[in-house]
């Protein structure tokens, strides 16, 4: 008895180190082997009638149901985790909104705290921030100087989109869409148009005219010329609208619906539909109409050009994605894992993963991006 | 050696099916011992770390083969400890490390009345063995297996661990005292 508990206490040289070593490696080997197919048993046929029974009976259960979900699911994509976001792996500027204020994430890593901001969004080069507060729209400089405010009640989903020298922001101010010149200032109820959908209204690229899309409240996409008031075109009715996004040329429109995909051109009639129920954020890829999309723990790519193809698995994770971001080049896509309290960087078949990002944000809930700017800060 | 425990065949059985969570239940419950054990054989912590990690991605690789009836530990400890043997086997051949006697004389130099002191001059004591020798006192006294189920994972007659066992020990009790065994 003496021996073996002497074995079992003897000190080993950084066994601690060597344990969350080990544990990496391994978590990141399992995350990339696929699972086993089931194997057939051949039960006796009394058993097999009880089991089936049993399985019909858990099965119809909600519980049952997610039980066999989760059953059939794959690990993957995770990585060694880095404990800290020391680095992006490629230039830019990351925004991250956290319970405790937006944070601009530099390219080495270094993290400035913008202020006690609820939502927050970059100007089209990279220059302003534009954040809000309840009863509140505000412009900060990146290091946190306020630019200007516009007060309004219950203001959400504040987006800054223009060239270099002329601007708008547009908001919702609860259901009323609004727009504010870049410089705080003509603040108006944007055309009188009807009541918004929650969905963030989003600018054409590149700049000028000052194109806006945004749906209404019967899941409508209106695409305006803010400067002019003058409607271009407005869609059929798309329920449950989740999100809108332009193609960087601004020649396709994404909309995003509980249901479906809706790609739009230059006219109302969509270009493709397709019933794809889950899909919980979008983007396009940089320079191209290839679309990266968040359906539960999977990210789908797909052509807005082929939206009928079938999509593309990127990869996957256990329980779900929260959102995702390209970087400028559009190498690299950022995902975020709030389950796994990780942000993933993935190239291709590389996944940097950074942990404890909850704690790095300042606590309180998972933190929410706000994009993946453009390195340079002078325009 | 002992039936696998309930928990354990759903971990294995979780893993197969691809799910993370039973792969960490497998890796806490199974690694500490059996870094602890490569440790014990080879005295190099790098080496230990690496036996260790590679018997166990060796034993997830291998996971859609294994018999979910028999326990994982047994398994996995076979895989560790094999390597380890031939890791220190390899080591001796390449003549890394003394073998003057410099740690059996350090191991009599460090023996002390209590505590770490009993520790490291156990330490310095196994390491004085041959790696087969402390191979099979660890399977023996750390993770306890019988001589039978030690010659079924080393693959050697029942009669060879022991007589192994009882070399080692006496070894042992020589260079670290009779109090410690």
């Amino acid at each position: 008895m003496r021996l073996r508990d002497l074995l079992r206490e003897l000190p080993i040289p950084e066994q601690e180190e060597a344990r969350r070593r080990s544990h990496a490696v391994v978590r990141a080997a399992f995350a990339e082997r696929e699972p086993t197919p089931r194997r057939r048993h051949y039960l006796k046929p009394a058993l097999a009638l009880v089991a089936v029974a049993a399985v019909a009976a858990a099965a119809a259960s909600p519980p049952g149901r997610a039980v066999l979900g989760s059953l059939r699911k794959t690990v993957a994509g995770e990585k060694r985790a880095a404990p800290e976001l020391f680095s992006l792996p490629t230039g830019g500027r990351l925004l991250v909104s956290s319970s405790r204020g937006p944070w601009i994430v530099q390219a080495n890593g270094s993290r400035r705290l913008l202020g006690t901001y609820r939502e927050a969004a970059w100007s089209p080069h990279g220059k302003f921030v534009v954040a809000s507060r309840a009863d509140e729209v505000v412009a900060v400089t990146p290091k946190g100087d306020v630019h200007w405010t516009v007060p309004r009640p219950r203001v959400r989903f504040a987006r800054w989109g223009g060239n270099r020298v002329d601007t708008r922001v547009a908001y919702l101010s609860g259901r009323r869409l609004h727009m504010v010149a870049g410089d705080g200032t003509g603040d108006v109820d944007l055309c009188g148009e009807p009541a918004a959908a929650p969905v963030a209204p989003e600018w054409r690229p590149p700049g000028l005219p000052h194109v806006l899309a945004y749906a209404d409240a019967k899941g409508r996409v209106y695409v305006l010329d803010a400067d002019r008031c003058s409607l271009m075109w407005r869609s059929a009715r798309f329920a449950h609208p989740r999100a809108l996004r332009w193609s960087d040329d601004g020649r396709r429109l994404l909309l995003v619906t509980r249901d479906e995909l809706v790609v739009f051109g230059a006219r109302a009639r969509p270009l493709a539909v397709r019933p794809l129920r889950g899909v919980t954020d979008a983007t396009f890829r940089p320079g191209s109409h290839e679309l990266a999309l968040v359906r539960g723990g999977e990210v789908l790519a797909l052509s807005a050009d082929r939206l009928g193809a079938t999509p593309r698995r990127l990869f996957r994770v256990t329980g779900r994605i929260g959102q995702i971001a390209w970087s400028p080049n559009g190498r690299w896509l950022l995902v975020t894992w709030p389950a796994a309290d990780q942000f993933l960087f993935v190239h291709g078949r590389r996944i940097r993963a950074v942990s404890g990002i909850t704690r790095q944000f300042g606590g309180g809930g998972f933190p929410s991006l706000g994009g993946w700017c453009c390195s340079s800060q002078s325009g | 050696m002992p039936g696998a425990s309930r928990h354990e065949r759903a971990w294995v059985r979780g893993a197969r099916a691809g799910r993370a969570a039973d792969v960490e239940a497998l890796f806490r419950h199974h690694w500490p011992l059996a870094y602890r054990a490569a440790y014990l054989v080879v005295h190099d912590a790098a080496a230990a770390e690496d036996i260790a990690q590679e018997a166990f991605l060796a034993a997830l690789r291998a996971l859609d083969r294994f018999d979910r009836r028999r326990p994982f530990g047994p398994w996995l400890h076979r895989i560790v400890v094999n390597r380890a043997i031939d890791w220190a086997r390899a080591r001796t051949l390449r003549a890394e490390i003394s073998d003057d006697g410099t740690i059996e004389r350090a191991a009599a130099r460090e023996r002390a009345g209590s505590g770490d002191s009993d520790a490291r001059a156990l330490a310095a004591g196994l390491a004085a063995l041959s790696p087969e020798h402390r191979a099979v006192i660890v399977l023996r006294h750390l993770l306890e297996y019988t001589p039978g189920e030690i010659a079924e994972l080393l693959e050697l007659p029942r009669g060879t661990v022991n007589s192994r066992l009882r070399r080692g020990l006496d070894a042992l009790r020589e260079a670290v005292g009779e109090e410690l065994i």
